[in-house]
């Protein structure tokens, strides 16, 4: 519903419309459920219907049960993998850790938008304007947030019964509307996570930093959990780790819902009553306004971009390296367990060979997603100060489109080199701690070996800024989304070669289970240097367009 | 004068989107030393003639030129020259008001730092403050600070006062004016008629993205209507037929209205009505303004023209 249209309502009936901001987020929220519902949808039956097609024999079923329902590599990566020799075991399995990350992000990224983002636009003093109190508004703005959650559970549940009454499927009415609602759980908590740190932060940037940091802190948790049966216990410490043991499909706990729907509660009624207890526009944490300047950096536009740049940046590469230091970590005693048959699952993973290197191969795979996401982020961070018009100042002064463009883009490849040596290092320092046995100089190969794929993402966003600047983040985002999806497809079902080469992941070498393909990986580089340079290009020749 | 000598020179200055055209065949000139007040309402090709001056978009057709040189071309160049002032103020919400008038002066390449400091006292600024706790007046006023202090030969000022107190608007018509005495052009787009009334050398008024009327304020009062008010012992008279005249508003025994050509007619309608008391005088700026809307000015004070 148009801002306008919220104003005008009043109007028409002579009296305040009840629950109206309530109304307002979930309309504003309803589009983007829905389309999560589809992918969640999409993603839940193709991996269902996948399974009878590759796993056709018993036997075959039995070896995947063998390999992953006691491997603690891939329980630490993906959760845990009880019943694989069944459909209902498989989808879990596929299916749920990645359900749940997505879920969780698109929780607090919508709910700190919602909520902190507005407030820092502007709109929120529109909202507060009318006759509300903050606590009701953000009570209000929750309700309609969870009005887009239960969106998505239910086109999830929807396309899980379709699927599930195929006769290779066969799943009943209630075990799809509980496995959408294990599913979808992540998502709902988030969204009372990031109205938390709406609270706390005086920026969206940062409050959506601070929510992203628990999901981080929380997948950490469960990993160490799933890692060995001696801290199987942390599950418990883990927002994470209370989905995981909801079992969908495979053995159901509903009583595991309790803590969600407490913590959910909990989490809820403290950002209504923090909203009531600070001022508009301000954060609960203290926030000093005033300060001695520090030029350092603003000589011109490189080194702006690097000031504005280089916390962004520092966040991303201090998570790479916690993450990289949690597998490390683990690596050895997850490792442990891929022998003998086991190896050629993980081969179908992207990672050949056996031991911490398998595992570790695998594990750099999802930081290659992590720093390729780095990458989108640089991209949006460079069109929203187009959109903003922040930029407007920088081009005004006797400074070049071309050299704006391009320090954006140097910092945005400094930054990913960053975190990919970052990876390489602290996977090496995890290992080392735990007397693993991979050498600093093939953790820093694999660490500079999952940044030709984010160099190819920047390079993508880049020349969609200089084309379609206004979609430059869709687009960025699609190449990887579709990227992820194939991938993990790949991983356990897709066998079509033509498929597998569209998502930038399959071109990697799985390192350091195998040795990096620098090859592959100089052309990856070149694509995206060139896309870049196309995308300079355009830029200089169009207009600027804003929001 | 050579037209090289302009700070500002377009010919045939156009820029469509689609089917709808936002500037079409805008001629100007604007000298050295010279304010010029650019006027119209949203939407009326303002701020596309500005974006389309420092090269953020591209002519559909025709160009500009700043101090000689090609805007197009060789942007970079023109920017030396240049100082902006947008209509928004978005600026780095983690910079303090310091940093950022550090950036603009060093992006820009010229900034007189004792300059700077009278005018952050003028305009009564904390720059200790991050911008993101400035009110939208403060960042404006961060904005007004960054362009003067750069001391460059061509102004171009987008809505500058808009959030400004009218205490910082004062400062700000001072700070206009020193410019001028010192030989800077000033492009000055503003809503606030007072302010170009009281600035500004020469006027141009857009409507729908076409020039409308320019020249200086008493050109265009001489090709304009005069206002006449006149008070009556009895009842007013019905002028609907008295030729030239438009505009009129009646209250109780008065009435205002404008005469265009010969006010023989209209003083003998007013004569032989029993006039009692005549007031002849010039249209002010926001009269004139007005009139080439097709609309007259309402009994009551307008502050400005909507939105």
């Amino acid at each position: 519903m148009p801002a306008d249209a919220v104003v005008a309502a009043p109007a028409r009936t002579g009296r305040p419309v009840p629950l109206l901001i309530a109304r307002y987020t979930a309309e504003r929220s309803l589009r983007s459920g829905a389309l999560w519902g589809c992918v969640f949808g999409v993603i839940v039956a193709s991996s269902a219907l996948s399974y009878n097609r590759i796993y056709q024999t018993s036997t075959e079923r039995q070896r995947l049960a063998a390999t992953f329902g006691v491997n603690h590599a891939a329980s630490a990566l993906f959760g845990p993998a009880p019943e694989l020799q069944t459909v209902a075991g498989f989808t879990v399995f596929k299916v749920s850790m990645l359900l749940i990350i997505i879920g969780a992000i698109w929780g607090l990224l919508t709910s700190t938008r919602q909520l902190r983002g507005d407030e820092d636009a502007g709109r929120w003093d529109l909202l507060l304007g009318g006759p509300t109190t903050r606590a009701r508004a953000v009570g209000q703005v929750l309700a309609g947030l969870g009005t887009g959650a239960t969106v998505i559970w239910a086109v999830t549940a929807v396309l899980t019964m379709a699927v599930g009454r195929s006769s290779a499927v066969h799943f009943s009415v209630t075990a799809s509307l509980y496995f959408a609602l294990a599913m979808t759980a992540s998502a709902v908590e988030f969204l009372a996570v990031g109205a938390v740190t709406s609270q706390l932060a005086p920026t969206r940037r940062q409050a959506a930093g601070y929510a992203a940091a628990f999901l981080g802190v929380s997948y950490g948790l469960r990993m160490v959990a799933d890692a060995g049966p001696g801290l199987h216990a942390l599950i418990w410490a883990s927002p994470l780790g209370w989905l995981e043991q909801l079992q969908p499909l495979t053995g159901p706990r509903p009583l595991a819902l309790i803590p969600v729907a407490a913590f959910t509660a909990a989490l809820a009624a403290l950002a209504v009553l923090l909203a009531g207890r600070r001022d508009a526009g301000k954060g609960m944490l203290p926030d000093r306004n005033t300060r001695a300047p520090r030029t350092r950096l603003l000589s011109g536009p490189t080194g702006l971009t690097a000031r504005l740049a280089l916390p962004a940046a520092l966040g991303w590469a201090a998570g790479t390296a916690l993450a990289a230091v949690l597998i490390g970590t683990i690596a050895k005693a997850a490792g442990a367990t891929i022998e003998g048959s086991e190896r050629q699952v993980f081969s179908r993973l992207g990672a050949p060979g056996s031991g911490a290197a398998a595992f570790s191969g695998i594990a750099f795979l999802i930081l290659a997603i992590v720093i390729a996401f780095q990458a989108a982020s640089a991209v949006n961070a460079a069109r929203d100060e187009e959109a903003d018009g922040r930029l407007d100042h920088v081009l005004a002064a006797p400074v070049s489109r071309s050299r704006w463009f391009a320090g954006r883009l140097l910092a945005g490849i400094a930054a990913l080199l960053f975190s990919g040596i970052a990876a390489g290092i602290f996977t090496w320092t995890g290992e080392a701690a735990q007397g693993g046995g991979i050498s600093l100089p093939a953790a820093l190969d694999a660490g500079l070996n999952i940044v030709p794929p984010a160099l190819f993402a920047l390079g993508a966003g880049a020349l969609a800024a200089g084309c379609w600047p206004r979609r430059a983040g869709t687009v960025v985002y699609v190449v990887l989304g579709w990227s992820v999806l194939v991938q993990f497809a790949g991983g356990f079902a897709v066998q079509n070669r033509w498929l597998l080469d569209t998502s930038l992941f399959h071109q990697m070498a799985s390192a350091p289970a195998v040795p990096p393909d620098w090859q592959v990986n100089g052309i990856l580089t070149g694509l995206g240097l060139t896309a870049m340079l196309l995308g300079m290009r355009t830029f200089r020749h169009r207009d600027l367009q804003g929001a | 004068m050579a037209q090289a000598e302009l700070a500002i020179r377009t010919r045939g200055l156009s820029k469509h989107y689609g089917r709808v055209t936002a500037l079409a065949d805008l001629d100007l000139d604007l000298a050295p030393g010279e304010v010029m007040g650019y006027l119209g309402p949203n939407g009326a090709g303002k701020t596309t003639t500005i974006r389309l001056l420092l090269g953020f978009i591209r002519p559909t057709a025709g160009r500009a030129e700043i101090f000689g040189t090609d805007c197009q071309r060789n942007p970079d160049i023109t920017h030396r020259r240049v100082a902006f002032v947008p209509a928004e103020a978005s600026l780095w919400p983690s910079l303090t008001g310091a940093e950022t008038l550090h950036l603009l002066g060093r992006l820009h390449g010229q900034a007189d730092s004792s300059y700077r400091d009278e005018l952050i006292a003028r305009f009564d600024l904390d720059p200790s403050k991050k911008v993101r706790a400035y009110s939208r007046g403060n960042r404006q006023k961060v904005l007004l600070i960054g362009a003067l202090m750069t001391r460059a030969e061509l102004l171009v000022l987008d809505e500058p006062t808009s959030g400004l107190d009218p205490l910082m608007e004062v400062a700000f018509r001072h700070c206009v004016t020193e410019a001028r005495e010192r030989g800077q052009a000033v492009f000055l787009s503003s809503h606030v008629l007072s302010e170009v009334e009281a600035l500004c050398d020469r006027v141009v008024i857009l409507r729908d993205g076409r020039v409308a009327e320019s020249g200086t304020l008493s050109e265009m009062r001489h090709l304009s209507a005069v206002t006449i008010e006149a008070t009556f012992a009895g009842e007013v008279p019905d002028l609907s037929t008295v030729p030239g005249v438009s505009g009129v508003v009646t209250e109780g025994h008065s009435l205002r209205c404008q005469v265009a050509g010969p006010v023989q007619p209209l003083l003998t309608a007013l004569a032989n009505a029993g006039v009692t008391r005549l007031l002849v005088r010039e249209p002010s700026l926001e009269e004139l303004f007005l009139a080439y809307y097709g609309q007259s000015v309402p009994s009551e004070g307008v502050a400005g023209v909507a939105g």
